[in-house]
């Protein structure tokens, strides 16, 4: 299988007041068309703006300083013109965020705010057609009722709803590379269960790769093939999921899985102090446990 | 649509009172200034018994309380009074003097509307560059001095050292132009006199400039300070994740949802344009109610203070129920409140 994205010794720095601020210290992420990866680390570890880098976004900041190679489907973004890689955007790949409902426009109906992501792969396309794109992919994440969900606002959805919408919206252009930052984390449990469900279901339908950034083991355990744990600008682990859940390796992931919560469960254990021996050994996991 | 139409009656309502409460308080403080207003109209040479007979004729020795019954019933007929300065019905010297102003007013708040808004949404979309920091800049200096000043640096710059327009009046006196409307540029379209509208559009120039300028920059600050805030929202980012085009993001998708908090300050700047043009108006010369508002208030001519400040008063509020009308309009929240939710 040729990887389609493949990122080599990323790393980000911010110019602040006080000078240079590395938050990446060079990362190795690698994922093959299809495949559903996980980036696992608390917050402030470097994953959301992995993502961005990834997009593009990140790079037109002024204040970023960014190295290394983000090939995408053979090209590098890092060094793509801004406008090249905003035509990706939206076409090759999309996003998820957080929170639905405050990533939809609030005072843009659902069904204008879907018309403009389809006419990012085709901008002359017809207002009906793009009207019967949406039914369809609003059918697909188990909306019945889309045309009533096309003429409606996002406050006039749920939470969960919203986010049918976004992974709808996320996919109606058959992206190759879905980024899901968090995806309904300000979700209440068995709505966001549901919808990575669905997710899940229907990238596999699409053969859509994923890279899904989260802090929740939980939900990484049940919808990724490959895991990379970040650390402090570093990954530290990675490997086939059942591997790494069965046999955590590195202090902080071992750390990372003792702090899901259970019945019996001892809070946050300790992580010994950050030194470079702690975040030098980057261990792989293989296939075989 | 229902709820803006309650929204509509419960605004004009409350208009209502709010007139009535205008009235008093204006009809309370016009009594309370000192000088009589028989003594001033009929001049110093006036018998004793001819100042009696048009206080009395005025309803002036009667009341407080009765004399405010007496103007409301007259209101109610539609009647303002004689003015003792022009001699004439209230309502005719209103309808002569108002719409002049009102024409300037209105170019004044659609060039502080086409200019002020696009300059907003451009310092936003670039913010932190350089056309922001210039855009910025220019609507400080233009918030920073009154409309007077203005008009009276560009009828120097542009009337007298370089005299492109005119330096004041309405309309060249060549031209005769039947008065329909009182609006010129209205009326000489009706007329069909092509050089007479293009004249009377030259004179406006500059008086709806000097008047506009202090709210081009304010519109523009408030867009721009409103919209930099859209700019942090999810749902920017997200329309940049979905590489929207940024110009498309700025229009559409930061700009929509800044306007509505942007609209009423926007709406209160028109209004408030109605005060600053009595001074614009003076330096100009221009035959509107400013000219006549001062008079009327130094003669103590009580209807026609009354008249004034009641139109005045009722153009603010018209104003305020257009903006309230274009907010509801704007955001689906309010449009949509009647409707339940999903």
């Amino acid at each position: 299988m040729t990887s389609l994205l493949d990122i080599q010794n990323l790393k980000l720095n911010f110019k602040t007041v006080q000078g240079q601020v590395e938050v990446l210290h060079g990362i190795d992420i690698n994922i093959n068309a299809g495949e559903k990866v996980a980036l696992v680390g608390e917050s402030g570890s470097g994953k959301s703006v992995t993502a961005r880098i990834i997009l593009g976004l990140l790079q037109e900041l002024r204040q970023a300083r960014i190295s290394g190679e983000v090939y995408f489907d053979g090209r590098d973004i890092n060094t793509m013109k801004p406008k090249d890689c905003a035509k990706l955007r939206g076409t090759a790949m999309s996003m998820i965020f957080q929170d639905p409902t405050s990533s939809l426009n609030p005072v843009i109906t659902i069904g204008q705010q879907f018309t403009e992501v389809l006419r990012r792969r085709n901008n002359k396309l017809a207002q009906a057609i793009c009207d019967e794109q949406a039914t369809r992919m609003l059918n697909d994440v188990a909306i019945p009722d889309a045309q009533r969900v096309l003429n409606a606002y996002p406050f006039q959805l749920s939470g969960g709803m919203n986010q049918r919408v976004m992974i709808a919206m996320a996919l109606a252009n058959r992206p190759k590379l879905l980024l899901a930052d968090e995806p309904g984390t300000a979700l209440d449990v068995s709505v966001q269960a549901q919808t990575l469900t669905l997710m899940r279901e229907l990238v596999n339908d699409y053969q859509t790769a994923v890279l899904l950034i989260s802090h929740n083991l939980g939900v990484v355990r049940e919808f990724a093939d490959r895991v990379y744990v970040i650390y402090q600008g570093r990954i530290v682990e990675d490997g086939p999921t059942s591997a790494l859940f069965a046999n955590p390796k590195h202090a902080y992931t071992q750390a990372l899985m003792n702090a899901v919560p259970r019945i019996v469960g001892t809070g946050l254990a300790k992580v010994p102090e950050v030194s470079d021996a702690f975040l030098a050994p980057r261990i792989t996991h293989s296939d075989v446990t | 649509m229902s709820a803006v139409i309650r929204l509509l009656l419960r605004r004009l309502g409350i208009s209502v009172i709010v007139l009535i409460g205008v009235s008093m308080l204006i009809f309370a403080i016009a009594r309370v200034i000192p000088g009589d207003p028989a003594r001033i109209a009929l001049g110093p040479n006036a018998k004793a018994e001819q100042i009696a007979s048009l206080r009395a004729q005025m309803h002036l020795d009667e009341s407080l309380p009765v004399q405010y019954g007496h103007f409301l019933a007259d209101l109610s007929r539609g009647d303002l009074g004689i003015s003792l300065y022009t001699n004439r019905p209230v309502t005719k010297d209103i309808a002569q003097f108002l719409p002049a102003t009102l024409e300037l007013v209105f170019c004044a708040g659609i060039i502080m509307i086409m200019l002020g808004l696009p300059l907003g949404i451009l310092a936003a979309r670039y913010r932190g560059r350089w056309p922001d920091h210039l855009i910025r800049v220019l609507s400080l200096v233009t918030v920073s001095a009154p409309g007077f000043v203005w008009a009276v640096i560009l009828m120097l710059l542009f009337a007298f050292y370089l005299p492109l327009f005119p330096i004041a009046g309405r309309l060249n006196d060549s031209f005769d132009i039947a008065r329909v409307t009182g609006f010129l540029t209205i009326d000489t379209l009706l007329a069909g006199d092509f050089a007479a509208f293009t004249d009377a559009l030259h004179h406006l120039v500059l008086p709806a400039i000097a008047l506009s300028l202090s709210g081009i920059g304010q519109a523009a600050r408030l867009t721009r300070a409103n919209m930099v805030e859209t700019y942090n929202k999810p749902y920017i980012e997200m329309a940049q994740a979905y590489g929207f085009f940024p110009s498309r993001i700025a229009r559409i998708y930061a700009f929509k949802p800044s306007l509505i908090p942007s609209l009423t300050i926007i709406g209160l700047d028109f209004a408030a344009m109605l005060g600053n043009a009595f001074l614009v108006e003076a330096v100009f010369a221009w035959p509107g109610l400013s000219r006549y508002g001062v008079a009327v208030i130094l003669r103590k001519d009580l209807n026609a203070i009354m008249g004034t400040v009641l139109i005045i008063a009722i153009t603010f509020l018209i104003v305020n129920i257009i903006v309230d009308l274009l907010i509801a309009f704007l955001n689906p929240r309010i449009r949509h409140s009647a409707r339940g939710s999903a």
